[in-house]
């Protein structure tokens, strides 16, 4: 069978089990398997023993559960409230203030992680409660966490620019660099959205109810001071990784023990809040993991059956004016997040486009900073992305996948905004590093 | 094709390395007439290089370029093949040793134990630390906490230094912040595509291990099916290769180097006679434990002893 | 008669799912203060742990595979709710019995490699390639168990929405699930 027919069956196989309602990972790996044995045999089943090592004893993921679990403990001991509560003391006049509050978090969570399960997954136990218990519309929410949580792989330090500049033999100093004016960009436009869908609808994003009494000066102070607290913590962690104390999968555990100083400060600290968050996380890295571990099995299959081949000779010779070369990367790339994790789209499709893309006069760290861009928005698009899946694990039970599909739209929508003011401005990317490296 | 083969090797698509092994691919093809179809698998695509001993042994790939250190826990011997820290870089010495000493011998049974067939090993170049500090003596060490898996990792203890355990794509934002102090990389190519200079620049002189010698490996069952001029062709191929990796990483190494010393990459003074005894006895530690662990590897220690 | 050996077996896979479960979830602060401990020794003494990064990884990997039944059992793996959500309850049976099947069939093989793995780990003495270099086939025993435990949760949803299907009643009360939701 050759590698496009073999494509099209497995695509068909997801949609299938997506519409059934299927676990995805166990699915994926069912389906891989299936398959496989009808292509293969049941030499196939020999992948899961190396995919299994390669997801379990894989350093970088590790930054999953520690990063779970300390979101867990800050929503459980009040310490991420209290960071919101005091956001809100400053900016709470404003509509949509608290979803404003949560990208700045996210940002800075995303300084923190390099991995985009750890930061949406982060996000979302830290920040999700509070919009929806403020009576957010659930789509702003969810679009939110998961715009915000994705800029982890954007703001350095990030995993897959690491890849990239590895792979392709350029300096992850400049990429790092180079990816702050497109983050920083994202950011304003993420914030400038809020802003505008709030006041143009603003029951999605309700303002706090005046207090009855207002707080006195004393009440608001410790409200300044618990959030201030709350906000060392995050300040900590990043420090922690800055100094060298840390790296960056590391600084999850430091954050945990943070948190737990932190509640026993504010005297909310209980063995049971320990031992519950640990149980939510437990279950959430779970989840986590068996779907990274089937949809691997999954992509291992199609690697291993030549998918990465297919890709290359359709990229050889295609005789189109260099930008168009360009856009058509990008559209390949969106179009294997599909069905492709953001790890392997970078080890994929570095080597093969980046070589072309500089042969066409290009600058590589640009078309890094492109790939980083594209992968942020492969992962959240439905109806397969990783980031969808992070989210809907870490969604209380009332949200749906339709909810999720439909909060990210607008942001979707945003990130592609971003995608081709960097694509049609180069500058952007090139100018920072330039300053600071040269 | 009669035989269709998979190939997984542990370098990224589009390296300078996995070309090479892309030419072995090719050569196997044209010299076998198109009877022997070989597809390459770079690393990650389908089998990550912590996979490839086992993906071979059970014939998920066909052949398989391992690095030996990751799979220290499954086949001891490699470690000892690749070279234990403080070996030879003379790559003369180290062809006698293979194949007039009996090296080849063990290590055919080391790896036939698990089912494994073993072809005609290559040379790669030396493994170095890189360090935010300079060292001027072996003493400089001391104290300080370095990225070094396995032997490596042993051997630097008996220097002094603290050997640390990391994710590869961990190693350049943790030498930038401190972290680390230094690391090793599996060759001067492997330091210049992390961009470990834009961060740690000074290179120490000797090398942690001379040359490096790794393996190509067949699946078993697959061998078994090749008529016996398909085997010798395979082999005829593996031999050519060899040469290639010889020429062509010698050429890369020196490139690596040349453009690492361009982004301001500064190498240790010449290091004095107590320091090269220092390092040698590091090594040498490390010969006893090593046999000990494994017969297989006892048995070319006992070959390297008599050498000597 | 039929109905209640089936909401026995169900219950009694349920019981034994949420032990383990809920066991494992006590690795999580040790997975933490490992890393953690590690950090502070190789910052702080000067002394890295030979043994901290394995360690964690293992941690990981029991936490990662040993709960996934758990996550079954709550229904917690992430799916696709689209069509799933607008069909009426017995059709919803159907898919389900389908898709757990899939997952069955998925994890029937995760077993037989785990158990082969396992086989080999003692043959050869399989161990980690760290300088500590611990063994590797506790690894695989664990990874057995989680996918026979995983296999036991799934024919009991299988059962239990077989029952569905056919009488349309529940024999498992699923409400109290959601209560009991850790707060
Ligand atoms: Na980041
Ligand atoms: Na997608």
């Amino acid at each position: 069978m050759g590698i496009e027919l073999l494509t099209g069956i497995l695509l068909a196989c997801i949609l299938i089990t997506f519409a059934l309602g299927a676990p995805v990972g166990l699915a994926l790996g069912g389906i891989a398997m299936g398959v496989g044995y009808m292509t293969w045999g049941d030499g196939l089943f020999n992948v899961i023993p190396t995919t299994l090592e390669d997801t379990h004893f894989s350093f970088i993921l590790l930054a999953i559960p520690l990063y779970i679990y300390m979101g867990q403990l800050l929503t459980r001991s009040g310490i991420g409230d209290a960071m919101f509560n005091a956001s809100q003391l400053i900016i709470g006049k404003v509509r949509g203030s608290l979803a404003i509050s949560v990208i700045v978090v996210c940002s800075m969570i995303g300084a923190m992680v390099g991995i985009i399960g750890a930061g949406i997954m982060t996000s979302g136990s830290i920040a999700l409660r509070p919009m929806l218990e403020r009576g957010y519309d659930k789509r702003l929410a969810l679009g939110v966490i998961m715009a915000g949580g994705g800029l982890g792989i954007l703001i350095p330090p990030s995993i897959p620019m690491i890849m990239f500049a590895s792979a392709t033999q350029n300096s992850v100093g400049r990429m790092f660099i180079g990816a702050l004016v497109p983050a920083a960009i994202s950011i304003v436009c993420l914030i400038a959205y809020v802003v505008i869908t709030c006041k143009l609808n603003p029951k999605k994003a309700p303002l706090d109810p005046p207090p009855e009494v207002e707080p006195t000066v004393k009440e608001k102070l410790l409200t300044a001071r618990d959030g201030g607290l709350a906000l060392l913590l995050i300040v900590a962690v990043l420090g922690s990784i800055i100094m060298g104390i840390a790296t960056p999968t590391e600084s999850g555990a430091i954050g945990v023990v943070g948190a737990i100083l932190l509640a026993i400060f504010f005297k909310r600290f209980k063995v049971r809040m320990v031992k519950n968050a640990g149980m939510q996380a437990a279950m959430l890295v779970s989840v986590a993991m068996w779907i990274i571990f089937g949809a691997t099995v999954f992509s291992n299959f199609h690697l291993l059956m030549g998918v990465q081949n297919m890709v290359a000779s359709f990229t050889q010779d295609l005789g189109l004016p260099p930008m168009m070369v360009i856009i058509m990367f990008q559209i390949i790339m969106l179009l294997l997040g599909f069905i492709i994790d953001e790890f392997i789209i970078v080890l994929m499709c570095a080597p093969i486009f980046t070589p072309i893309a500089v042969s066409l006069g290009f600058d590589p760290i640009w078309f890094g900073v492109l790939m980083i861009l594209n992968i942020e928005i492969a992962v959240q698009t439905p109806p397969y992305g990783f980031a969808l899946f992070y989210l809907k694990g870490i969604a209380p039970p009332g949200i749906t996948m339709l909810d999720i599909y439909r909060s990210v739209t607008p942001f979707v929508l945003i990130k592609l905004m971003v995608l081709i003011i960097v694509m049609f401005n180069p500058d952007l990317v090139t100018w920072l590093p330039n300053l600071v490296m040269n | 094709a009669d035989h269709n083969w998979r190939f997984a090797n542990l370098y990224g698509r589009g390296t300078a390395f996995g070309e090479v092994y892309e030419d072995l691919a090719k050569n196997i093809e044209t010299m076998s007439d198109g009877r022997i179809k070989v597809q390459v698998l770079y690393s990650g695509e389908g089998v990550g290089t912590s996979g490839i001993l086992g993906a071979v042994k059970t014939g998920l790939v066909t052949m398989g370029a391992p690095f030996q250190s990751m799979h220290a826990g499954e086949l001891p011997a490699g470690v000892v093949e690749i070279g234990l820290p403080g070996g030879t870089d003379d790559a003369g010495d180290l062809l006698t040793l293979f194949h007039e000493r009996g090296w080849d011998e063990v290590l055919t049974k080391a790896y036939g134990s698990q089912g494994l067939v073993w072809l005609d090993p290559y040379i790669q170049p030396p493994v170095y630390i890189i360090t935010k500090k300079p060292i001027n003596s072996v003493e400089d060490f001391k104290g300080l906490k370095i990225r070094a898996p396995g032997a490596y990792g042993k051997f630097l203890r008996n220097l002094g230094a603290s050997p640390v355990s990391l994710a590869w794509s961990e190693i350049y934002t943790s030498l930038s912040t401190g972290v680390i102090d230094g690391s090793i990389g599996s060759n001067m190519i492997d330091h210049r595509d992390g961009n470990h200079v834009e961060v740690a620049k000074y290179m120490y002189r000797l090398p942690l291990a001379g040359a490096q010698v790794l393996p190509i490996i067949v699946n078993n069952k697959a061998w078994n099916k090749l008529t016996p001029d398909l085997k010798a062709i395979v082999k005829a191929a593996t031999t050519v290769h060899a040469q290639e990796q010889l020429v062509k990483s010698r050429k890369w190494e020196s490139e690596a180097v040349a453009e690492m010393e361009a982004k301001g990459l500064q190498w240790s003074p010449e290091p004095s006679a107590a320091d090269k005894e220092a390092w040698a006895a590091a090594g040498a530690g490390l010969w006893d434990e090593y046999a000990a662990a494994d017969p297989y590897s006892k048995e070319l220690i006992e070959i390297l002893r008599a050498e000597k | 008669m039929l109905q209640s050996a089936i909401r026995r077996y169900c219950l009694a896979v349920h019981a034994l799912v949420a032990l383990i479960g809920k066991s494992v979830s006590l690795v999580m602060p040790a997975l933490a203060f490992v890393v953690a401990f590690e950090v502070f020794s190789r910052y702080f003494l000067n002394k890295p742990t030979i043994w901290a990064y394995d360690l964690s990884l293992f941690m990981f990997g029991y936490i990662a595979a040993l709960g996934g039944a758990y996550a079954q059992q709550r229904r917690a793996h992430i799916n696709v709710d689209i069509l799933y959500n607008k069909v009426p309850p017995r059709v919803r049976s159907v898919f389900n019995i389908l898709s757990f099947i899939l997952a069955i069939f998925f994890m029937a093989i995760v077993l037989q490699m785990s158990i082969g793995k396992f086989e080999e780990a003692i043959e050869f003495n399989y161990r980690r390639q760290s300088e500590w270099a611990p063994h590797m086939h506790h690894y695989w025993i664990m990874m057995a168990v989680a996918s026979v435990l995983l296999i036991l949760q799934l024919s009991s949803d299988v059962l239990e929405e077989a029952v569905h299907l056919v009488t349309g009643k529940h024999i498992i009360d699923r409400s109290e699930y959601e209560e009991e939701t850790v707060e």
